[in-house]
C-alpha cells in the first residue's frame, strides 16, 4: 500500500493507438471517493476513448489502472463491472418491450430467475426511488416512458449493480432543461452516497453545477486536473481550444459567385424553427451545433433523404422537388453522411466501384457498364482527391479512416456536383488527412461548387467556412460571416447558450 | 521492439493469413468436387459411366440454373426465395397445358417463363417494400402451391405427346440440351451480375443497403431486378425439369428449394449479400448432384441421403463462413 491508495480510481500513463492514429497519449486521471469529475474536450480529443478503456470496451496499449490502490486489468466489460465500474450510456441500452422492473434486473446476478413479477416490482421500487422515480409503476413498459425517464431508468439499472464508480457519457445530450435538472439531482445524490462519478459532457453549465474537478482533454492528452471553484467559463473554453487556427485550414474564399442554393422557410421534422440559408458558388457554409441541434436533419432534407414539411429549397433559382436521393443526384447535389461506415462507403467493395457508385448510369450504355470509361473517370477522381491510383482494386474497408473519407467524398466528383453537402468531414481522421480533405473541399469550391459543411467541431467550422450558421436544439440561432466570429464566441454560442449567458 | 514495429509485423502476418484463407475459399470447392470424382470412380462401380455422368449433369442443370438466378437475390442482400418448388410446379403445369393445347413447345416454354416472371416480380415488389424476403417467399410459395393444387384438382397433369419432352431428349454430340442451357444461362447470369449497371447495383445494395440508398441506388428497383433474373432462370429450369418427367403434380419436387439454397450456400456466396457469383452457385449445384448420385448408386435410402447431404452442407457452410471471417479481418 502506498500514498495513492486513497484514490478510488487512478489511471496513469494511459496510451492507446488505433493503427497509426494516437487516440490517447500519456493520460492521467485520479478520482477520490464521492468526487464528481467532469471530462471536457472537443470531439476526438480522447474523452470517449478513456471512457471505453475504463469500461472495458477497448484495451489500452500502455499505462496502469489502479482501483483502491490495486492494479486491475479491465480487458472485458465483465472485468470492469466486477471491479465496480458502471457506465450510463448516451444511447439507451434498455429494452423497450420489457417492463421497467424487468429492465432493472437484465444482465445482473442480483435477482434470482424464479422471482415472480410481484417480487421484482417490489425490489424495483426501492431502486427507482433513489433516482427520483418514486411515482413510476415498475410494471410500465419502458417504451411508454419519456426520454428523461428512460435515462433515469438507465441510471437506475446502473444503481442496481451497486457500482463504486459510475461513468456518465453525455447523459443529457437528448434532454430538455427540466429533464436535465432531474438527472443532475440524481448524480449529486450518487456522489453524496460516496460513489465516484466521471461525467463526460459538452455542456459547460452542467459542469459548474455538479463537478468538483475538471480534466480537459486536448489532442489525446489530458491536462492537469483543475478545481471547478478556480475556473471560469472563458478559462475552460481557452483550455479546450488550446491552439491557434494554424496551417491546417486553407484560405477563405476571395470572391463568391451567384446564389446556387437557397432555402426559404424550410421546415424539417426535428427542427423547431424555419431554416433560411443562402449558398453561393465558391462558398463554404458551415453549420454547427451539438448533438440534436438539427444540422443533420437540414442536410438530409437538402440531400433528399428526409421529408420537407414546409418551405422551399431552390437550386439556381428553380424550386427543387426531392423525393429520395436519385433526384438529388441528378440535380447535382452530393451528400456525404456523418457516419461513413454505416452509410457512406461500401466496405467490402473496391475503391474503383465505390467511386463510380453514384454515377454508374453515366458510364453505362444500354445498361452495360463501360469499364474502360468507368476506370478512367474513377482514376481521375482518385487523383484529384490524393487517393493512391495503384490501389484501385483494394477494398475500401481495408483503408485508413482518412482514405476512407477521401473515397466517401471523392465518389461525388463524377456527378459534376453543383452543391456538396458534407457532414462531419473529418470524424475519425488523422491530422494529415484532415488538412488534405480541407484543401480538397476548398479546391472544389474554387471550381464553382457550393459547399455546406456541418460539424460539431467548432474549430473545424471556424477554420474552414466562409459563413457560419449555428443551431441550438432545433433552432437557427445565428448566421453570419466567419470573419465576425471568434472561437470562444462560437463555442459559447453552440454549447451553452442559455446556461452561461447569465 | 517498439509497438509500431510490432503492429507492422502483425499487419503483414494478418495480410498473409488473409491471402491464404481467400485462396482456400476460392478453390476449395472445385478441388473437393475433383476429389469426390476420383474417389467415387475408384470405389463406386458404374460411377464412371455415360449414364451416371448424364444423370449428374441433368440434375445439375435444373438446380444449377435456378441457383444461378437465386444468386442475384442473395447478392442483393435479400437472402433467398423459399418458394422455388411451388413456382417450378406452376410453370411446369403451364408448360404442359399450353404446350399440349397449342402443340408448340416453344409457345409452352414462353408461357411457363412468363408465369414465373409474373410471380417473381410480384414477390420482388413486396420484398422491395421492405418486407422480410424469407416470410414473403415462403408465404408466396404456399399460395402458389395451393392455387396450383386447386386448379389441377390435385391430379397429375400429364403431357399428351412425347413431343413435349424434346427439350430434355435433344442432344448434341451426346450431351443433352439442358447442359447447354445451363452453360448459356450461367454465362448470362454472370454477365448481368458482373458487367451491367443492374448487376453492379445488386452487388452494392447487398454490400451496404444504407450507403446504396445515399448513392441513389433504388432498393425497390434493384430488388425487383434481382427477382427478375431469378424468375427467368426458374421458368427455364421448370421447362427442362418437366420435359424430363412429362408429367407434374402439385406436390412434386419437394427437395428442390433446399437443394437450390444449399447450392448457393455451398458455392460460397455470402448470405449477407454483396459477395458471390452465379458460377460459384452452379459449382455448388454440381457438387450436390454428384454426392446425391453417388449415394443413389451405392443404394443409400432416401432418408439417409437427406441426412448426409444436410450434414455436408452445414459443415461446408460453417467452414466457408469461418474462412470468410478470417479473410476479412
Amino acid at each position: 500500500m502506498n500514498a495513492t491508495a486513497r484514490y478510488r480510481l487512478e489511471a496513469t500513463g494511459i496510451s492507446k493507438s488505433y493503427g497509426a492514429v494516437n487516440a490517447l497519449t500519456d493520460v492521467h486521471i485520479a478520482l477520490l471517493p464521492g468526487q464528481v469529475m467532469a471530462l471536457l474536450g472537443e470531439n476526438g480529443a480522447g474523452k470517449s476513448t478513456i471512457v471505453k478503456i475504463i469500461s472495458g470496451l477497448v484495451s489500452h496499449d500502455e499505462g496502469t489502472i489502479l482501483i483502491d490502490g490495486e492494479e486491475v486489468q479491465l480487458n472485458t466489460v465483465n472485468a470492469s463491472q466486477a471491479a465496480g465500474i458502471a457506465v450510463v450510456q448516451q444511447e439507451f441500452s434498455t429494452v423497450g418491450t420489457l417492463t421497467v422492473a424487468e429492465n432493472l434486473v437484465l444482465g445482473q446476478r442480483g435477482a434470482p430467475w424464479w422471482w415472480g413479477p410481484r417480487k421484482l416490482n417490489r425490489s424495483a421500487e426501492a431502486i427507482l426511488a433513489r433516482v427520483g422515480l418514486e411515482g413510476l409503476d415498475p410494471s410500465t413498459l419502458v417504451e411508454k416512458l419519456s426520454v428523461a425517464e428512460m435515462q433515469l431508468v438507465e441510471i437506475a439499472r446502473v444503481l442496481a449493480k451497486d457500482a463504486k464508480i459510475v461513468i456518465f457519457d453525455e447523459p443529457t445530450a437528448a434532454l430538455s432543461d427540466a429533464e436535465i435538472e432531474r438527472v443532475l439531482t440524481v448524480v449529486k445524490r450518487l456522489a453524496a452516497e460516496g460513489r465516484s462519478i466521471i461525467y463526460v459532457t459538452h455542456r459547460l453549465g452542467e459542469v459548474f453545477e455538479i463537478a468538483d474537478q475538471v480534466v480537459i482533454f486536448r489532442n489525446g492528452r489530458s491536462q492537469p486536473p483543475q478545481k471547478v471553484s478556480d475556473l471560469t467559463v472563458d478559462k475552460v473554453v481557452t483550455m479546450m481550444i488550446g491552439r491557434e487556427l494554424g496551417d491546417l485550414y486553407p484560405d477563405r474564399a476571395e470572391a463568391m459567385g451567384e446564389v446556387v442554393l437557397e432555402t426559404r422557410g424550410l421546415k424539417v421534422a426535428g427542427m423547431r424553427g424555419e431554416v433560411n440559408l443562402k449558398l453561393r458558388r465558391g462558398e463554404i457554409l458551415g453549420l454547427t451545433g451539438q448533438l440534436g441541434s438539427g444540422t443533420t436533419e437540414i442536410m438530409k432534407a437538402i440531400a433528399g433523404t428526409e421529408d420537407v414539411l414546409g418551405g422551399t429549397i431552390e437550386l439556381d433559382g428553380a424550386p427543387l422537388d426531392l423525393h429520395g436521393r436519385r433526384r438529388g443526384i441528378t440535380s447535382g447535389i452530393a451528400y456525404c453522411s456523418p457516419d461513413r461506415k454505416k452509410d457512406g462507403i461500401f466496405r467490402g467493395v473496391t475503391i474503383r466501384q465505390n467511386l463510380s457508385s453514384p454515377w454508374l448510369r453515366r458510364v453505362s450504355r444500354l445498361g452495360v457498364v463501360n469499364r474502360k470509361q468507368e476506370n478512367t473517370e474513377a482514376v481521375e477522381s482518385a487523383s484529384r482527391f490524393a487517393i493512391d491510383k495503384t490501389r484501385m482494386n483494394a477494398l475500401v474497408g481495408n483503408l485508413s479512416g482518412g482514405n476512407q473519407q477521401k473515397v466517401a467524398v471523392g465518389k461525388w466528383l463524377g456527378i459534376r456536383p453543383r452543391v456538396l453537402l458534407v457532414e462531419e468531414p473529418t470524424r475519425g481522421v488523422d491530422v494529415g488527412a484532415r488538412a488534405e480533405i480541407y484543401a480538397q473541399l476548398r479546391r472544389l469550391c474554387e471550381s464553382g461548387v457550393g459547399v455546406i459543411v456541418s460539424s460539431s467541431d467548432t474549430n473545424e467550422v471556424l477554420g474552414l467556412s466562409d459563413t457560419i450558421a449555428t443551431y441550438y436544439r432545433g433552432t437557427q440561432t445565428a448566421y453570419k460571416p466567419a470573419s465576425q466570429w471568434t472561437e470562444p464566441e462560437l463555442v459559447r454560442e453552440v454549447m451553452h447558450r442559455e446556461e452561461v449567458t447569465t | 521492439m517498439t509497438t509500431a514495429q510490432g503492429s507492422a509485423i502483425a499487419f503483414q502476418e494478418r495480410a498473409g493469413i488473409r491471402r491464404t484463407t481467400n485462396a482456400i475459399r476460392q478453390y476449395a470447392l472445385p478441388i473437393l468436387i475433383a476429389l469426390v470424382f476420383v474417389i467415387a470412380s475408384i470405389v463406386v462401380p458404374q460411377f464412371l459411366s455415360f449414364q451416371t455422368i448424364r444423370a449428374i449433369l441433368l440434375a445439375t442443370a435444373v438446380t444449377g440454373i435456378i441457383a444461378a438466378g437465386m444468386t442475384a437475390i442473395t447478392l442483393s442482400g435479400n437472402l433467398f426465395s423459399l418458394g422455388v418448388t411451388a413456382s417450378v410446379v406452376l410453370s411446369g403445369v403451364i408448360y404442359i397445358s399450353v404446350g399440349s393445347a397449342t402443340g408448340n413447345i416453344f409457345v409452352g416454354a414462353l408461357a411457363a417463363v412468363l408465369a414465373a416472371l409474373v410471380v417473381g416480380i410480384a414477390q420482388g415488389f413486396i420484398v422491395g417494400l421492405g418486407l422480410n424476403p424469407v416470410v414473403v417467399t415462403l408465404a408466396a410459395g404456399a399460395i402458389i402451391y395451393g392455387a396450383t393444387a386447386i386448379i389441377t384438382g390435385g391430379e397429375v397433369v400429364a403431357a399428351r405427346s412425347r413431343e413435349l419432352g424434346r427439350f430434355a431428349t435433344f442432344a448434341i454430340v451426346g450431351i443433352p440440351l439442358p447442359v447447354f442451357v445451363l452453360v448459356a444461362f450461367t454465362a448470362l447470369a454472370w454477365f448481368v451480375t458482373e458487367r451491367t449497371r443492374i448487376g453492379r447495383n445488386v452487388h452494392l445494395l447487398g454490400s451496404n443497403k444504407e450507403t446504396a440508398r445515399n448513392s441513389g441506388i433504388s432498393f425497390m428497383g434493384t430488388t425487383i431486378w434481382a427477382f427478375v433474373i431469378f424468375a427467368v432462370g426458374l421458368g427455364v429450369a421448370a421447362v427442362l425439369q418437366v420435359s424430363q418427367t412429362l408429367q407434374v403434380q402439385a406436390d412434386n419436387f419437394p427437395e428442390l428449394t433446399m437443394n437450390v439454397v444449399a447450392a448457393v450456400l455451398v458455392g460460397g456466396t455470402a448470405v449477407t449479400g454483396g459477395d458471390g457469383s452465379p458460377i460459384k452457385s452452379v459449382i455448388g449445384a454440381l457438387f450436390i448432384a454428384t454426392v446425391t448420385q453417388i449415394m443413389v448408386l451405392v443404394g443409400v435410402p432416401q432418408g439417409t441421403r437427406y441426412f448426409v447431404l444436410g450434414v455436408i452442407v452445414v459443415v461446408l457452410v460453417v467452414t466457408l463462413h469461418l474462412l470468410r471471417k478470417a479473410g476479412s479481418r
